[in-house]
């Protein structure tokens, strides 16, 4: 194995462009590399190379604001929108007073605090599921095999929507936080909503994102609501991924409710009542029963 | 003098009488209650060691010239290896040797002379078939070992042991326990324990009650995984470097597989990092650690990683539990039964689940049926008080649903029929201080009111209470030597080893205390089979209760020495003698230094030996306790936090409060995992583990711990030993789980009767709570 | 491929060769011979292999030593005089002790940010220390003993 040395983002998605891995934090990929599932010749560490740390600015325009899967009338005023590198650890951000409670509590209750001293926001955003299948590689559908063997077998710890292929619920909790805060992405290349960072797997393209393999998260941009909240049921109280994850965020009189621990990707909620339109498997469909709970009360954390 | 006597032996509620050689234990019992040194807090001995890092673990070894092991573990549940080639792995860089199966069909080209002219292949490199490791080529649980590589590094011989060409056939696995017994596929013959008549008591019970309780496997996970170094040395000798419980048993069974002497085995543990049960026997990896050392003549180790021990170290076994009792409007039981499935494995021992039910209460009919099914998974292993850590939860949910369905305080039913001798065998107890232990109860119990009042919202409070019993009278043989040095500092030797429960510091305080000297003039040395003379296992709740009488002993065998010299010394009638705190006291007047005598030994030691004497005979020796849990549970979304344990236990007399508190503590979040978030989960077509690595399966942490508030009844048992101890290790983590689930019914309404009780669990019973009270309410008035 | 690298540990520096890829805590255990930290896992999961990195808890055993850079790294070696040594002994806060040079490190970075942390706060920041033996009311203790937090 090798270790690159990039000075710039443009040697580092040109060693990208060669089948190199990005290394942040390292929490992930040390631990993939070593068992299997990721495999490497050369890696790319990304300190120094993307932004790290919060910086305070003013306004998007309009325009920027209009894209935002879900967003319902654009809001009249413009609002302070934080700007947050990719590799800004979430230890950092758990105790920065200047970022939304959502993503604060988030990063606070994600992981154990050696990982989130480790571990960056970038990273976090990129993980891979923690289903048990996939983690001892059994070359389940997600991996290019051809079944689930989460459905027909053990999967307390999966998804309620979106499982029509695979049952896996995304783990991270920032995300969910970043999405009801409708966060926006700047990659070395584009701008996105992080809605559009994630996309359900297909039969013909199993990625649950939409980056390039050459493609570097570099920054995020993330709103200021005028309330938000997140709210983790977990197996235990702390350091244990998200049964279920409920995030929301207050602007005005819009709140965007997003799930973790719900479905193979962060999960918007287009609004309370569609929990109803959960595909709960025979063994998650406690998870609804949690999240409807934890969905009316982050509700009424939020409301004015 | 030692004397040939009849005794009894108990481990884990195994007696077995057997003749023994014993010396007398002629020490009488201090008199109850702390004193200089015993009964006094001791931080450990060994502490700044261990903090410090600088204690030396199995894990920390490291030989000259030592080789290391990849084990080829089985990934099907149920197979047949048809063949293995090892050719490539042989040739692989830094391997050198490869153990297989027997059975299975080895090409040809294993021959070493063969695979030593190919090229590049390491000349030493050697496949033979194992012929006294246990390796299978017939694997009947997933992590079964099938084959092994030795290498010059870790990561080589990882890498050698992909190359291994295994022709697999894999087979249909049995993994259902309820069709195991059905299917008599057993570990051992059904156990049935009756007395009086079941059915005429259930038709004499003004109220029954039956449920179905469930628990599941969960794992040791010790910080310190399975390991063992073996290295061959000399006239054929072996050394084990091992993290073990038992120095001991570990020396003959590697002795008897490799059909040595058995002083030709010495084997050495000095720190180990936990065990719980698990570490009681060599395991597979210190016999292939010793095959391939003796085959390479290199010392060679084998260790177990995380992933490895979450399938092939041992579990708690699962249990189906179906139960009934009968009673009497006055809670009296009149009849109390059981269908005991214990999911045992693969291998392994069926544990009494059924003990609780069989000892704890006075009930004329008891009826009980034990089934321990042989599954392909992985084999169990003791796991502090197993079977009855089981078996507590489900009795006393039982006798907390028949209280309810009385309308009576729990804590009034159980002493309704409190025992006051064994109920099975009539015999007398040594000592039982269980009404005590009720009695010291009542202030926690008391909080009831107050604690239900503070339910707030959706978070429900409750209290719930549930006894234990055990084993834990320990027995001989075990001996200690002691050492006493000019310099006046004594050294215990014993070769015990102290697992983390602090019984190093518990047996320097009990010869400390004996020979009237401060604790810090008194070190052990321990873990060394070639250095000590027997000690116990440091399992069943034995290690305090065996080596401490004989420690006491060796002590007391000293302390006649130096005050024999020093009545000679300093002219003064020996009787008038005392050791005090290190000074030699002459009636209360006049004293001296210890040094002034031993001083006088120059290189002479005074040498001291003990042995711990029988047992009382015709006598149940057992141990006691009650705990009160509060728990809080958000109906909401199911999760149940525990807010306050209450832990009073008799044990007999507490050598180190410090230390015991702190067994009391450990066992008590041992029972919370257990009780709320511990499951080994299988994939159920194929029998895999599921929760191999340690953010699937949910160890407890910090944050999840609450407050502990722990009492002992702290009375020295006058029939047991010249110490009157009983063993603490395994107590604690027995009732935890069914207060915990008691207190959840008293919060709530709602039954918990599976294990753990996850967000599913508690969110099911509180809809079946539901279900119940609308049936109820919406009954037509009779 | 082996490359050489310079390493700080406890204010001593090292020139080494490791191959990359190589874990921080095995060039400490196998290479440098300080054994106080523990491996239990080797995967992140548990904190028996905490150090700092230039004051940061971090998991020796998901740490490529190569990526360590100029941080200097603090191991259980380098806090033997740590007022939390006596305290961890005091309060009983260890059993078997294979745990405990992790929850020492672990605790040594909460104190030097927060000298008098609440219950709840050692509970969060000690959160990544897994103890099996459950020593762990004593681990509070020992931590708000030194604190000054009671
Ligand atoms: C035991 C454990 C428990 C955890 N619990 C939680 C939890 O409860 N909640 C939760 O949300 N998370 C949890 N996590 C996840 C943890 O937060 C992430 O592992 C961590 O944030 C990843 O960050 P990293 O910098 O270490 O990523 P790395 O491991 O370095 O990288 C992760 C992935 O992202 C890629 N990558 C990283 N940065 C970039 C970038 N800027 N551009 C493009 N690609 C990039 C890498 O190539 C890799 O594929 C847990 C992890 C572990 C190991
Ligand atoms: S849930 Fe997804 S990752 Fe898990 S087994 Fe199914 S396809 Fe694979
Ligand atoms: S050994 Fe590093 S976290 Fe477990
Ligand atoms: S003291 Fe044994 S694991 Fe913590």
């Amino acid at each position: 194995m090798e270790l690159l040395r990039p000075r710039t983002i443009a040697e580092a998605t040109a060693a990208l462009r060669d089948g190199a891995v990005a290394l942040a934090g390292g929490t992930e990929v040390v631990p993939l590399l070593r068992d299997g599932p990721l495999l490497a010749a050369r890696l790319v560490p990304l300190a120094g190379v993307v932004p790290r740390g919060v910086d305070g600015r003013r306004a998007t325009p309009e325009a920027e604001q209009s894209h935002e899967v879900g967003a319902a009338a654009a809001t009249a005023a413009p609002r302070p929108v934080l700007r947050v590198g990719a590799g800004t650890t979430l230890a950092e951000l758990e105790v920065d007073p200047e970022i939304p409670a959502a993503l604060r509590e988030a990063c606070r209750l994600a992981a154990s605090p050696q990982l989130r001293s480790m571990g960056t926001l970038g990273g976090n955003l990129l993980q891979a599921t923690r289903c048990w299948y996939w983690r001892l590689h059994s070359g389940c559908w997600l991996q290019g095999g051809d079944r689930c063997h989460a459905r027909e077998g053990e999967h307390r710890e999966h998804a309620f929507f979106g499982n029509g292929r695979c049952a896996s619920a995304h783990p991270s909790d920032p995300a969910a936080a970043l999405l009801a805060l409708g966060a926006t992405l700047r990659t070395d290349r584009r701008e996105l909503p992080l809605s559009e960072l994630y996309r359900l797997p297909r039969d013909d393209d199993r990625s649950t994102t939409t980056l390039a393999a050459d493609e570097l998260l570099l920054e995020l941009e993330v709103p200021s609501p005028d309330a938000s909240v997140y709210l983790k049921a977990m197996d235990r109280k702390r350091f244990a991924f998200a049964l279920v994850g409920v995030a929301a965020a207050r602007s005005g009189g819009e709140v965007r409710i997003a799930l973790a621990g719900a479905a193979p990707i962060p999960w918007l909620l287009a609004a309370p009542d569609a929990l109803d339109e959960a595909t709960p498997l025979p063994g998650t469909s406690y998870k609804v029963e949690v999240a409807r709970t934890l969905v009316d009360r982050a509700l009424e954390a939020v409301a004015p | 003098m030692a004397r040939l006597i009849k005794t009894e032996k108990e481990v884990e509620g195994h007696y077995t009488e057997t003749w023994v050689v014993v010396e007398e234990d002629v020490l009488e019992q201090w008199p109850a209650g702390p004193r200089a040194v015993v009964g006094q807090p001791a931080p450990r001995i060994d502490g700044h060691e261990r903090a410090r890092g600088e204690a030396r673990y199995t894990a920390d070894l490291a030989l000259p010239g030592m080789l290391h092991t990849a084990v080829l573990r089985s990934p099907y549940a149920r197979a047949r290896v048809r063949r293995i080639d090892a050719s490539r792995a042989l040739t692989a860089p830094g391997v050198r040797a490869v153990l297989l199966p027997e059975g299975a069909d080895l090409p040809p080209q294993h021959a070493p002379e063969a695979i030593a002219s190919e090229p590049g292949a390491i000349g030493a490199a050697l496949a033979e078939r194992a012929r006294v490791a246990p390796l299978t080529s017939e694997p009947g649980y997933e992590g079964h070992a099938v084959a092994a590589v030795a290498a010059e590094t870790q990561a080589q011989a990882q890498a050698a042991l992909r190359l291994l060409a295994v022709d697999w056939e894999p087979l249909e696995p049995l993994l259902d326990a309820d069709d195991a017994v059905r299917r008599k596929s057993l570990v051992s013959e059904p156990r049935v324990n009756e007395r009086g008549d079941l059915e005429r008591g259930l038709a004499e019970a003004d109220v029954v009650v039956e449920a179905v309780y469930r628990t599941q496997n969960v794992l040791h996970n010790s910080l310190e995984t399975h390991q063992a170094i073996c290295h061959w040395h000399g006239d054929g000798e072996l050394d084990v470097y091992i993290s073990t419980q038992f120095v001991w048993g570990v020396r003959d069974a590697v002795a008897e597989r490799f059909g040595l002497e058995r002083d030709k085995v010495r084997v050495v543990c000095e720190y180990m990092g936990g065990g719980f049960g698990s570490k009681n026997g060599p395991g597979e990896y210190t016999l292939i650690a010793a095959e391939l050392a003796r085959r390479t003549g290199r010392p060679v180790r084998c260790a177990l990683d995380r992933r490895d021990e979450s399938r092939a170290a041992g579990n708690r076994n699962a249990t189906i539990q179906r139960l009934v009792a009968g009673a009497r409007a006055d809670g009296t039981l009149t009849a109390l039964g059981g269908e005991f499935v214990n999911a045992v494995g693969w291998d392994g021992l069926s544990a009494s689940t059924a003990g609780p039910m069989q000892l704890l209460y006075a009930c004329d009919n008891v009826r009980t049926v034990e089934y321990g099914a042989r599954l392909n998974t992985p084999p169990n292993a003791a796991f502090r008080a197993p079977g009855f850590v089981e078996g507590t939860f489900g009795l006393e949910c039982l006798i907390d649903e028949l209280a309810a369905k009385l309308d009576l305080d729990p804590l009034e039913v159980r002493r309704r029929n409190y025992a006051t001798t064994d109920p099975v065998n009539e015999r007398d107890y040594s000592a039982k201080g269980l009404e005590r232990c009720y009695q010291l109860a009542e202030r926690h119990w008391a909080r009831r009111d107050d604690v239900r009042a503070r339910s707030d919202g959706a978070w429900k409070r409750g209290v719930g209470l549930a006894s234990q019993i055990w084993f834990g009278a320990g027995g001989p043989p075990s001996y200690a030597w002691l050492r006493l040095n000019a310099e006046g500092h004594a050294t215990v030797i014993t070769a015990m080893q102290d697992i983390g429960t602090g019984t190093r510091t518990a047996v320097a305080q009990i010869a400390a205390e004996e020979l009237g000297f401060p604790l810090a003039r008194v070190s052990v040395a321990l873990g060394d089979s070639a250095r000590g003379p027997f000690a116990s296992i440091s399992a069943g709740s034995s290690t305090t209760p065996s080596m401490g009488p004989a420690v006491r002993a060796a002590a007391a065998d000293v302390k006649r020495q130096l005050l024999e010299i020093a009545a000679q010394r300093y002219a003064v009638d020996i009787s008038t003698l005392t050791v005090e705190d290190g000074r030699i006291v002459a009636g209360g007047s006049r004293s001296w230094p210890v040094e002034e005598i031993t001083g006088l030994l120059g290189d002479g030691q005074l040498l001291g030996k003990g042995a711990r004497g029988p047992n009382p005979t015709g006598m149940r020796v057992l141990t006691f306790g009650v705990q009160v849990a509060e728990v809080a549970v958000d109906v909401g979304t199911g999760e149940v936090v525990v807010e306050r344990v209450a832990a009073i236990h008799d044990v007999g007399r507490i050598v180190n409060p410090l230390g015991a508190r702190s067994q009391v503590e450990g066992g008590i979040v041992q029972a919370i995992g257990y009780a709320l978030s511990e499951a080994r989960l299988l994939d159920p077509a194929s029998g895999t583990v599921l929760t191999k690595t340690l953010d699937a399966y949910k160890l407890p942490t910090i944050a999840d711990v609450p407050e502990i508030v722990t009492e002992f009844v702290d009375e020295p048992d006058p029939h047991l030993t010249n110490l009157g101890s009983k063993g603490l290790g395994e107590p604690p983590i027995i009732p935890t789980a069914a207060a915990i689930a008691n207190a959840i019914r008293d919060a709530t309404g709602a039954d918990v009767r599976s294990l753990p009780v996850t967000r599913e669990e508690m969110l099911r019973a509180l809809r079946e709570a539901r279900e119940r009270e609308r049936d109820r309410l919406g009954a037509p008035a009779a | 491929m082996l490359e050489s690298l310079e390493l700080t540990v406890n204010g001593d520096r090292h020139a080494l060769d490791a191959p990359v890829g190589r874990s921080l805590a095995e060039v400490l255990r196998d290479d440098l011979g300080l054994t106080g930290t523990k491996i239990a896992c080797y995967e992140g999961h548990c904190g028996a292999c905490t150090v700092l990195l230039d004051g940061v808890p971090a998991l020796s055993c998901i740490t490529l030593v190569h990526a360590v850079g100029g941080r200097g790294v603090t191991t259980i070696e380098g806090l033997r005089e740590h007022p939390l040594v006596d305290a961890f002994v005091r309060e009983d806060a260890l059993q078997c002790g294979f745990c405990t040079p992790g929850q020492i490190v672990s605790a040594s970075a909460l104190l030097a940010a927060n000298p008098r942390p609440t219950r709840e706060e050692i509970g969060h920041a000690m959160a990544g220390n897994l103890c099996r033996c459950g020593a762990y009311r004593n681990i509070e203790a020992a931590i708000a003993s030194v604190g000054g937090g009671r």
